[in-house]
């Protein structure tokens, strides 16, 4: 997804990264990632437990000790000395894996309304943000504006720590297992308001998840990591068409493709491509015709 | 950005293999006690003098790079030279010669018995920390409580509650490292939102700690209860109804060992 020739919004080049690196308790996270996303892609990063997934997403932000490689933001270096992060950070939204570390304030409306603050906007215009984003989220504002955040359900508060990213209105949305916690029906919405939001707001969307059951419902792109490396980068149908390999990598596949899999065994040409429900009716249906 | 498990290694494990690290739970803990009476014990520089050597054959044999140990207490070095600061300044002056005084303004003065005092101070303290850091640095959390439990396991017997104790005391050192870790993602995550925790000078950065604090507690006590349960769910019950696994055994280099600890000290403790 080239667009318009502009330089894409965030690209890694030759990235590694090791915890702690230089004592004798280092581990190596990341080895040699390099991808480009480009403005208004939908990317999910894939991969099992301990693959990197939430190293490749800290050091979109400039959260880890510089080491070898680079991070480019809209073509430049942010490991450069001098290079303004406050700016960067304002610009790329993430939520994390566990919304409790990333909720600063007390109650709710405090904390929806801290991105903003910061980022200096006035009080009308953050009381704004604040309402919108709750609102969006399904947390009436007049409601939840003085709730207690750690009164709250797990569910109510990733919605809360969404929220607080949405209020910031970042060209770039990071969500990290976005999913993890939600019951289905809960991740049946927040699908709808990712894909409408970054509809609307042309946003950048990445999410990272060992599972591809919302991911690929997500997205366009996947880029898939094993071990610290990149393993697969294509679009979605490409890297599905790959489902044995994945399924090795220990990433959940979506159910159509687990059908598809097991189409496989009466259908050895079956493909494994298939994002809904009814496009594998379609293909099996087209295979019980001919045989 | 905050690596903050690189400035505290306090209650961390690391594993090199070394013969300190296969020595016997119980005779690593005896000599780490011998080492603490020798700090109370040893009361002048010459003293000191004559266990240093020792020490560097322990962080040798270790095989635990200084380097990291010193990164590792930063935070506590800090806070020793603010503490011993304070013991110089307000040294009580009754029995100073008014020849020893180097420097006074009201009731803060520098002299060389203050200094002397304080030097002997930051020694046992050093000496203090360095043994129990390198018992927790070569010891495993497994072996550290057992080894604690069979040492007091005596004292049941006049109805001392040793596994409770030992437990919560090994509990107590193990959560430190774990708060450490996710003092880090909480500063991680409140920088991606725009605290700039790597920003700044000493005085605001110790601030913004501050504003980890309360959730650092909330996640503390929510580890405690998901420990609580995971031990009633297994059973857990201390004691003498506890058999162990692996029973451990002490093989004669390690009371070697424990011996020469033992007769350095006194040494030490004559001259």
């Amino acid at each position: 997804m080239q667009s318009d020739g502009r330089s894409p919004v965030l690209e890694l080049k030759d990235f590694s990264h090791t915890y702690l690196e230089g004592t004798p308790r280092a581990s190596e996270a990341v080895r040699d990632v390099s991808f480009r996303i480009h403005h208004g892609e939908r990317v999910g990063i894939v991969g099992a437990t301990e693959s990197g997934k939430s190293t490749v997403v800290d050091s979109f932000a400039h959260l880890l000790r510089p080491g070898p490689g680079q991070v480019f933001y809209e073509g430049e270096d942010v490991t450069a000395p001098g290079y303004n992060r406050g700016r960067l950070r304002r610009e790329i939204g993430i939520v994390f894996q566990r919304p409790d570390s990333q909720i600063i304030e007390d109650v709710v409306g405090a904390d929806v309304a801290f991105g903003p603050t910061a980022a200096g906007l006035s009080a009308s215009e953050t009381r704004e943000r604040v309402e919108e984003s709750l609102n969006t989220l399904e947390l009436p504002y007049p409601d939840y504006r003085l709730r207690y955040i750690h009164a709250l359900s797990g569910g109510q508060r990733r919605r809360v720590a969404i929220a607080g990213v949405l209020a910031m209105h970042t060209p770039v949305l990071v969500l990290d297992e976005p999913m993890a916690g939600l019951d289905p029906r809960g991740r049946k919405e927040l699908l709808e308001l990712l894909l409408t939001l970054q509809r609307e707001r042309e946003l950048t969307l990445i999410v990272c998840s060992a599972s591809l059951t919302d991911a690929s419902l997500l997205c366009d792109r996947f880029i898939v990591l094993d071990r610290g490396t990149v393993v697969m980068d294509g679009p979605v149908r490409e890297v599905l068409r790959e489902a044995d390999r994945l399924s090795e990598l220990d990433i959940t596949l979506p159910e159509p493709v687990v059908g598809a899999r097991e189409m496989q065994k009466l259908f050895p040409d079956f493909p494994t491509d298939v994002l809904t429900e009814d496009e594998l009716e379609v293909e099996l249906l087209e295979r019980l015709a001919t045989s | 950005m905050l690596e903050l498990q690189r400035n505290v290694i306090f209650g961390q494990f690391v594993e090199t293999g070394s013969f300190i690290h296969r020595v016997d739970a119980r005779v690593k803990i005896a000599a780490t006690f011998v080492l603490l009476v020798a700090s109370f014990l040893i009361d002048d520089f010459l003293g000191f003098a004559v266990i240093l050597p020792l020490l560097v054959i322990i962080g040798v044999v270790s095989k635990i790079p200084l380097g990291y140990i010193l990164r590792g207490s930063r935070f506590f070095l800090a806070f020793l030279i603010f503490i011993l600061a304070f013991q110089v300044l307000f040294y009580p002056g009754g029995d100073v010669p008014e020849s020893s005084y180097l420097w006074r303004w009201g009731i803060l003065s520098v002299s060389t018995e203050g200094i002397y005092t304080a030097g002997i101070i930051a020694l046992r303290v050093i000496l203090l920390y360095y043994v129990t850091t390198m018992l927790m640095l070569t010891t495993s959390l497994v072996d550290l409580t057992n080894g604690l439990e069979l040492i007091f396991g005596p004292l049941q017997r006049l109805k001392v509650p040793v596994n409770e104790l030992v437990l919560v005391f090994v509990i107590a050192i193990k959560f430190v490292p774990i708060f450490i870790e996710e003092m880090e993602r909480l500063a991680r995550a409140q920088t991606a939102r725009g605290v700039p925790f790597d920003e700044g000078g000493a005085i605001t950065r110790a601030r913004r700690i501050g504003r980890l604090l309360v959730p650092i507690f909330i996640s503390g006590f929510a580890r405690a209860d998901t420990l609580t349960i995971a031990m009633n769910t297994r059973s857990y019950r201390g004691g003498r109804y506890r058999t162990k696994f692996r029973q451990m055994h002490a093989s004669p280099s390690d009371w070697l060992a424990l011996t020469l600890v033992t007769l350095w000290v006194i040494v030490a403790w004559m001259v």
